[in-house]
């Protein structure tokens, strides 16, 4: 269960504030995965990061038990002149990983992300794609409540994309996401429920179809 | 995902970016490893060279080569600590998408690994010390590491400070970087301060960084002691860093992390 309690959050503009998230209350099921709708600039990818715990609301209480995965996005979490390897090591050190796990971990996600040679090689040099599948392959082998989803998956071509996303649904097995993406296949496949991010509030639906369609009026609009 | 301490978290954090930190030394450039310990060497080498050759050894009734060294590798802690963490929030921003790491960790992690180099380079200094004979018999062991211990405290407080007012005033880095090199000469670096004119013993000793270096040779050689040290000025120079870094980082955490 993820509890929004008066969350407010507006970034300061020269005309003002700019509202994300206007005064919202609500109170997301636990045990679903959640699909975030809404245009460009609307504040999926900053009430992802606020459930990553990365960024913070301006004021209000957001509440839950579980644990959430960094928000995997198009960029960061990398060190650009380490090896994809050493990025991972880091970060299974950094969620407390023995040795023996990491070896493993780092043998997953080699044979994952189908990186060969670039696994050795500077994040630098890896294209977004290639970013994104290590991300994407990493996240897969932490257990957490949720995984935060932030576009990832459509990058990467066709084959990779298919290959994720039945990794994706096996990992949904036991556990959960919260998915941004602008793929209604995918969101229908993945999602149960959804919420539509529109104009500073946060809509919640019980069907992910239902939220798919609010969505596409609000783009008609 | 299995629940850990605060302090089992701190830990597993401290050891990533440690590692990483120090991997990323290595792995500049084909000699990594080397120049990690040889570049803050020979900086210090070269510092004492030319002090000996063109001054002479003017030190009195102790080897004052070996007083320069023990000086600049004291120094050169002091100065890494506050020039590599100044610059830290910045430079591993793209590590707080991950929510255990939190700003002040990766100071705490290069004020660490700066300790960890000066331990080496101290090693590497007798060890060739020994080698060439230099008289190098300490007085007091424990207060040298004291000395060591106390500075080292001071630069993490003082680089906290400088690090979060660097967040806000990006001129900080500047001021400091600038500042640092006429700080040699007014830090009883390259002399004694019982060497210097009286009027300006005074003076030098409202700069902190005298007492600790005073302590560190004071209680190096036979020949000098720590009469000028006051215990009780740098303690609170410390705690005021440290206070006030401490408290303007509560409030700006958060701001940092998104920024």
């Amino acid at each position: 269960m993820i509890e929004l309690k008066s969350v407010s959050k507006f970034f300061k503009t020269k005309e003002g504030k700019k509202y994300i998230l206007k005064d919202v209350t609500i109170t997301l099921p636990s045990h679903k995965n959640i699909g975030i709708l809404g245009r460009n600039g609307t504040g999926k990818s900053t009430i992802m990061r606020m459930l990553g715990q990365i960024e913070f609301p301006n004021s209000g209480l957001i509440k839950s038990e579980k644990s959430f995965s960094w928000p995997l996005g198009l960029s960061g979490g990398f060190v650009g002149n380490m090896s994809g390897k050493a990025n991972v090591k880091f970060v299974c050190r950094l969620y407390g990983k023995s040795n023996k796990e990491i070896q493993k971990t780092v043998d997953f996600v080699k044979e994952f992300s189908e990186l060969d040679d670039y696994f050795d090689m500077p994040i630098k040099t890896y294209s977004s794609g290639m970013k994104s599948r290590l991300s994407f392959g990493l996240s897969l082998s932490f257990d957490f409540d949720y995984l935060l989803i932030d576009e990832t998956l459509s990058v990467g071509d066709a084959k990779f994309r298919k290959k994720s996303k039945e990794a994706l649904l096996k990992k949904i097995e036991s556990c959960n996401v919260l998915l941004v993406s602008h793929d209604m296949g995918t969101l229908r496949d993945i999602c149960d429920v959804g919420i539509v991010v529109n104009r500073g509030n946060i809509e919640y639906f019980e069907d992910i179809n239902l939220a798919i369609k609010k969505y596409a009026l609000i783009n008609k609009a | 995902m299995r629940k850990r301490s605060s302090f089992r978290i701190f830990l597993a954090v401290q050891n990533a970016l440690f590692l990483r930190e120090l991997s990323m030394r290595f792995s500049s450039g084909r000699m990594g490893m080397f120049w990690t310990f040889f570049e803050p060497f020979f900086q210090i080498l070269i510092f004492v060279l030319i002090k000996v050759l063109i001054f002479g050894k003017t030190g009195g009734n102790f080897d004052f080569s070996v007083f320069l060294a023990l000086n600049f590798i004291a120094f050169n802690m002091f100065k890494n600590i506050v020039s590599k963490s100044m610059g830290s929030f910045r430079a591993n921003k793209a590590l707080f998408v991950y929510k255990q790491v939190k700003p002040i960790d990766t100071i705490i992690a290069r004020t660490l690994i700066e300790l960890f180099i000066t331990g080496c380079i101290i090693i590497i200094f007798f060890s060739i010390g020994y080698y060439f004979n230099f008289d190098m018999e300490m007085k007091n062991f424990a207060m040298v590491a004291f000395g060591f211990f106390a500075l080292f405290l001071f630069s993490f407080s003082y680089a906290l400070f400088l690090a979060v007012l660097n967040v806000f005033f990006d001129s900080t880095a500047k001021i400091i970087g600038f500042s640092m090199t006429p700080l040699i000469f007014g830090s009883a670096v390259v002399y004694t301060l019982e060497s210097i004119p009286v009027e300006f013993q005074g003076l030098l000793l409202y700069n902190p960084l005298t007492h600790f270096m005073e302590i560190i040779h004071g209680f190096y050689f036979y020949a000098l002691d720590d009469h000028f040290v006051s215990y009780s000025y740098i303690s609170l120079w410390t705690l005021s860093f440290l206070y006030l870094g401490l408290w303007f980082y509560i409030k700006l955490e958060k701001r940092i992390i998104s920024a």
